[in-house]
């Protein structure tokens, strides 16, 4: 399928299942707010090493936080609940809980409780206290500014992860540019987050490798230093950078609406920008229950 | 059926009235309900003989409706624990005694004891209640656990005494040692109260949105702000109206106490 110029695979993302749960941040101001969720976020690119995949959703304004501060809403996903209930309780422990003036408090409405505060408690040393308002329980821990707020618990529901989308383009800078375009558009769909540095990854990764200890290893059919190497490649002589977005979101429809809105950007700029294709990563459909199809995930008319 | 309860003549003796949920009542029928037996002194009455009964709105959920002046009915909506009630008119001793769910509304004063227990749900007075609100009953240790007394006029003395979970809203005055041997809990007060508040006091929380008393010398001063806790509590609070609605534009100094025991417990007082 062509659009603009740019050919579209007829080929499909292939993403799984995760445990996910959105935090809110809030703090003093914007600032600290969001050196408490950058901290938090941090070492979250991908569930192969860093336990968790976290990112920066949106920002939140004074009147859309629970205790009328700036604040920042963060996604964590992880491969199993009690992966995440871990994370959330090192990552908040050690990068909330230390920022000045912060707080924290849950994000979604419904899903099965995973410990927030309720551990990070004893960090007060007896001092301190819970307080239930409306109906929900809060831990008030003496610290040096004042005092941390977090919510007891953050609910957790059935994600999805590793939504994706392979630019191919003529070099490094076509690359760049159509990922930032693309990583921007995408940042502005709700219950999504994009984990990578910048929200892009350039060592997309094929299952296994030729050593036993590695799960995983270089896309090599992907790789345009390989073109001519491989036994398998993707690429076409044209494509000297091949750059990924990778996406994870709450729901599958989430991921979706921000597959399409990637997709768009790319599209609007056009194939003389540099992006010459768009593909997606999958592993043959049998490992992950959810498959983006490109092709139907065509940019809206107005797009085209 | 939902039925509505009218009082023809009060009785000469004091009524126990805790079978009269909206749960059994509404499984009855108008005859079935006139026949039931209420304790009266040391013997029994026939609700017929007290009441007429008719029938009450029906909008699928239970609800009971009484009407009259019911101050010698005691444990008005005791263990309520589904269901809407509404007293038109005053209640007796312990109204709403260790209610754990639902909705008890008087649209009128309530005597000793009201909330006392309480493990849940709604109990929203109009007028005044008399002393040991949403306390323990005598000779227990654990007064109201759970759930919101709202209280439009004044409270008696010992409001909240033994108070461990919940939250108690008073429009009006209190009386002397409010929120005394707390044990957690919030207790938010609009009017004065009198002496002694918070004695003893282990944990929780008293705001005294309105005049508030000179912290005991067992209390001290907290130096240190909680804006996020006051935001929440305030922010809860609004939901009251009057009084406390917009305290969270206010400041609030906090006092911790009481240090003659735990000293967990905090008096917060907006200005």
């Amino acid at each position: 399928m062509q659009r603009r110029g740019i050919t579209i695979d007829d080929t499909f993302a292939e993403a799984f299942p995760m445990k996910a749960t959105r935090l809110v941040i809030t703090a003093h101001n914007a600032t600290w707010a969001m050196h408490a969720a950058v901290a938090a976020t941090g070492f979250a690119t991908s569930v192969i090493a860093c336990g968790c995949e976290a990112g920066i959703e949106r920002e939140l304004e004074a009147g859309q936080t629970p205790d009328g501060r700036p604040g920042v809403a963060v996604l964590m996903f992880a491969v199993s609940g009690k992966e995440l209930a871990k994370q959330i309780e090192r990552r908040v422990g050690q990068c909330v809980l230390t920022c000045p003036t912060t707080a924290v408090f849950a994000g979604l409405a419904e899903g099965e409780p995973a410990n927030l505060g309720r551990n990070l408690r004893f960090f007060g040393d007896g001092w301190q206290t819970s307080k239930v308002i409306g109906g929900v329980r809060y831990w008030r821990v003496p610290v040096m500014d004042g005092e941390f707020v977090a919510q007891e618990s953050t609910p957790v529901i059935k994600g999805v992860g590793g939504g994706n989308l392979l630019l191919l383009a003529t070099g490094t800078d076509a690359a760049l540019a159509g990922a930032e375009a693309a990583v921007a558009a995408m940042r502005r769909v709700p219950n999504v987050i994009l984990p990578f540095p910048g929200g892009v990854v350039r060592s997309g990764s094929k299952v296994g490798s030729k050593y036993a200890a590695l799960p995983a290893s270089t896309n090599d059919a992907f790789c345009p230093s390989l073109t001519h190497l491989a036994p398998r490649t993707e690429l076409d002589a044209d494509v000297r950078c091949v750059l990924e977005i990778v996406i994870d979101g709450l729901a599958e429809t989430d991921v979706a609406a921000a597959m399409r809105a990637g997709l768009a950007a790319l599209v609007e700029r056009g194939a003389e920008a540099g992006v010459r294709r768009v593909s997606a990563g999958n592993y043959g459909g049998k490992l992950g229950p959810f498959h983006f199809h490109l092709h139907r995930l065509e940019p809206a008319e107005d797009a085209r | 059926m939902n039925h509505r309860l009218v009082l023809r003549q009060g009785p000469p003796l004091r009524v126990d009235a805790r079978a009269l949920t909206p749960a059994l009542l509404g499984a009855l029928s108008a005859d079935e309900v006139r026949r039931l037996r209420l304790p009266h002194g040391r013997e029994g009455v026939m609700l017929a003989e007290l009441f007429d009964v008719r029938p009450g709105r029906d909008d699928g959920q239970h609800a009971l409706v009484l009407e009259g002046d019911l101050s010698r009915f005691d444990a008005i909506g005791a263990g309520l624990a589904e269901g809407t009630m509404e007293v038109h008119g005053p209640v007796g001793d312990a109204a709403g005694l260790g209610m754990s769910g639902g909705r008890l509304l008087i649209r009128g004063d309530a005597r000793d004891l009201a909330g006392c227990a309480m493990r849940g749900g709604w109990l929203e007075v109009d007028g005044s209640i008399g002393d040991l609100g949403a306390s323990a009953l005598p000779g227990e240790r654990d007064g109201m656990r759970g759930g919101t007394l709202v209280v439009r006029g004044a409270a008696g003395h010992r409001l909240a005494d033994h108070m461990r979970r919940g939250t108690v809203v008073v429009f009006g005055d209190a009386g002397d040692f409010v929120a005394s041997r707390m044990v957690a809990g919030t207790l938010a007060l609009a009017g004065r109260c009198g002496v002694h508040a918070g004695f003893g006091m282990r944990r929780g929380t008293v705001l005294f949105a309105g005049p508030a008393p000179e912290p005991a010398a067992s209390f001290v001063p907290v130096n240190s702000d909680a804006p996020v806790f006051w935001q929440l509590l305030a922010r809860d609070l609004a939901r009251f109206g009057g009084p406390f609605d917009g305290l969270s534009k206010r400041r609030v100094d906090r006092w911790a106490g009481d240090l003659a025991v735990l000293g967990h417990g905090e008096l917060l007082i907006p200005h």
